[in-house]
């Protein structure tokens, strides 16, 4: 059984040059980049681990953290954030996020801390290739 | 006669004055010349007639004029003394005359008196040959004296007669004395003609003499009190309207429009000078106003720079991560999934180049150019510079722009500036999620265009209102606000003729209204034509 992850930023090359970069781990990915959608995909489907950037126009990162957080604490969050947002980040952390990833970020520091992620779900992935 | 006087040695004094200044004048341009020059970089030099010079020959004129005044009054009183002296002697002339003639009466009523009368004649004779001086003007001297001693000889003949008893018949000896009586009556006549002319002639005198005196010193009089009044005149109109022009020119200062002040008279003075300091001054705070409105722009790229930098964040993470897998993958891909992911890296690294110029374009210290410019374009310009501040701060912008503006003068960097300023602002105070508005249309002010700025946040209380266009001003904490941005966009807008005003209220929001004169260059009056209607929504 794969390990299902959602990832969503608003800027779509993000989603589209990611997600056979992940597909590569053996996950099943899925990706946004209107939080909306995204959110009500997480009300669908439960995910093992959401990739969200912390900063996007309509609805934050930080509100997607709550929204998948009130439905299963298992989930792991991974934010990404920004230059200098340490005090997001830290925010983020408390209110129960994984990890964070800043941007500008290689295709591989995600992979890792997915890696790191899977783990702690009790899921060893190994990259393909 | 006496008028013409008068005008020549005024016309006199005029000339010789007029002398006087211009040497005056030459010589203080000799000296001052190259000083003045050294400052002041007009290409054709006036003369220098200094408010000193003024007073100083307006009061030696004035006291030239007095010192005249009081000589011809001195000479004129030396005149009437002398003819009251003339006068006198002409009494004394006629009284003795008369006394002679009233002894001779005696003689041929009462057959003596002869000796008595030829004293008083004597005597007068004396007189009037001590007096040789004066009376040879007004009688016929040689005449007179004559007539004197004619008169005497016949009184001495008369007595010749009467001495000698014997000698001569009674027939001709009384013959002859009724001859000597009638030259004597006749020669006697003659001297009391002369006398009564004298007389008159002193009297004449000394009336002619009298009203001389009144008329001279009348017209002395009201020349001098006008000749007065004409420099003080003179004067005060040259203060009065040198004070004038100082105020116009400060109150232009006061609303930003640094000037210089221009003379409107061929001649320079002290108001010349202070003039010319007070253009120092004013290009020295129109360089400082640089100075400050370049650091608040510094200041203003700070702010912008967090919203850009995490802006920047954007392209580059797409462009590392698009970079990475076209590495990762190359082989595997389809010549068209590579393409796309080129296309994809070069177009993010347009959009961070963009965010990188327009920041840096608005940072640029740039002389001023005034051209015929778009108010309109301006603020789209400004709301592109804001844009990501204004989606960090989660806020909602509605620009309307009328459409067929008339085109305004201005400098575009520098009207950014002011924008950006006031929408900075007007961000500072509005929630997440809140509202601004920015209208740009025709003001009510015919010939003017005005743009709003509304926000609906605090709004500013009346003891801070004062203030807030103050240089360094600020409420904002440290480090958040500087508080030149008010100061330096009222004096942008100021130098470029229009006016910012506020309207607050305390919780409702606040209005900044700038008001800008249209162009009113002919080749530059083409409408802005279109018009916009755009919303940012966050
Ligand atoms: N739209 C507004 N609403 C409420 N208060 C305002 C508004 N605009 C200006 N002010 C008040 O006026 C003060 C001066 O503004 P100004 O723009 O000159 O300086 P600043 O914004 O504090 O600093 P800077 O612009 O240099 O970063 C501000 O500190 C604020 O108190
Ligand atoms: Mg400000």
């Amino acid at each position: 059984m794969n390990l299902k992850i959602l990832l969503l930023d608003d800027e779509p090359i993000v989603g589209k040059r990611l997600k056979p970069a992940i597909i590569k781990l053996g996950c099943d990915v899925e990706v946004f980049d209107n939080p909306a959608k995204a959110l009500k995909r997480i009300d669908e489907e439960a995910f093992d681990i959401v990739v969200t950037d912390i900063r996007m126009d309509e609805i934050d990162g930080l509100e997607v953290l709550e929204h998948v957080m009130n439905k299963s604490v298992r989930t792991k969050v991974i934010m990404i954030t920004g230059y200098a947002m340490m005090e997001l980040a830290r925010q983020a952390m408390e209110k129960g996020a994984f990890d964070f990833i800043a941007k500008p970020f290689k295709p591989d520091d995600l992979r890792n801390v997915i890696i790191k992620a899977a783990e702690t779900l009790g899921v060893r992935l190994k990259e393909q290739g | 006669m006496m008028k013409d006087c008068i005008d020549k040695r005024y016309k006199c004094v005029l000339q010789w004055l007029k002398k006087l200044i211009d040497k005056q004048i030459d010589q203080r341009e000799e000296t001052k010349g190259a000083g003045i020059e050294a400052v002041e970089k007009t290409p054709k030099k006036p003369y220098r007639f200094t408010i000193k010079a003024h007073i100083y020959v307006g009061f030696v004129v004035t006291f030239i004029l007095a010192l005249g005044i009081g000589a011809s009054m001195l000479l004129t009183m030396v005149k009437m003394e002398k003819g009251l002296q003339l006068s006198e002697f002409a009494n004394n002339f006629y009284a003795s005359v008369s006394q002679a003639r009233s002894f001779e009466k005696d003689y041929f009523l009462y057959g003596s008196g002869i000796k008595e009368s030829k004293q008083v004649i004597k005597k007068l004779e004396k007189q009037v040959i001590t007096h040789y001086g004066e009376l040879k003007k007004h009688i016929d001297y040689e005449n007179s004296i004559g007539l004197l001693e004619k008169y005497v000889k016949l009184l001495e003949n008369m007595e010749e007669l009467d001495r000698v008893k014997n000698g001569f018949d009674q027939l001709d000896k009384a013959q002859r004395k009724e001859r000597l009586q009638k030259e004597l009556k006749q020669c006697g006549s003659m001297l009391i003609n002369s006398a009564e002319k004298l007389l008159s002639k002193g009297s004449d005198a000394t009336e002619r003499l009298i009203i001389h005196f009144r008329t001279v010193h009348l017209y002395a009089l009201v020349f001098l009190i006008f000749f007065m009044l004409f420099i003080s005149h003179l004067l005060g109109k040259r203060v009065l309207r040198a004070i004038n022009l100082f105020s116009k020119y400060s109150t232009l200062m006061a609303n930003g429009q640094y000037t210089t002040i221009m003379s409107d008279h061929n001649y320079n003075d002290e108001f010349s000078d202070l003039s010319m300091a007070i253009d120092y001054l004013i290009k020295e705070l129109d360089r400082q106003q640089q100075i400050l409105a370049q650091s608040q722009k510094l200041r203003a790229v700070g702010t912008l720079t967090s919203g850009i930098a995490h802006e920047l964040n954007n392209p580059i993470n797409n462009i590392t991560l698009t970079a990475h897998m076209l590495l990762e993958d190359y082989s595997d891909l389809s010549d068209e999934e590579r393409i796309d992911m080129v296309r994809d890296l070069t177009d993010e690294a347009g959009r961070a180049r963009n965010i990188v110029r327009n920041l840096l374009d608005f940072a640029r210290e740039s002389e001023t150019i005034m051209e015929p410019i778009c108010i309109g374009g301006v603020l789209r310009d400004t709301l592109k510079l804001t844009g990501n501040q204004i989606k960090l701060a989660g806020v909602n912008v509605d620009l309307k722009i009328a459409p067929n503006l008339p085109r305004i003068h201005g400098d575009r960097h520098q009207l950014e500036q002011v924008f950006l300023n006031l929408l900075l602002n007007a961000l500072d105070v509005t929630r997440k999620g809140g509202h601004l508005k920015i209208h740009v249309g025709p003001s009510e002010e015919p010939n003017f265009v005005s743009v709003k700025v509304i926000d609906y946040g605090t709004g500013i209380p009346d003891h801070i209102l004062h203030h807030i266009f103050d240089p360094f001003f600020t409420t904002k904490s440290k480090g958040k606000g500087t508080g030149l941005g008010l100061s330096v966009s009222q004096g942008i807008i100021a130098k470029h003729g229009g006016q910012i005003t506020v309207d607050t209220k305390v919780n409702r929001g606040t209005t900044f209204t700038v008001k800008l004169p249209i162009t009113t260059i002919p080749a530059d009056l083409a409408k802005c034509s279109e018009g916009v209607n755009l919303s940012i929504a966050t």
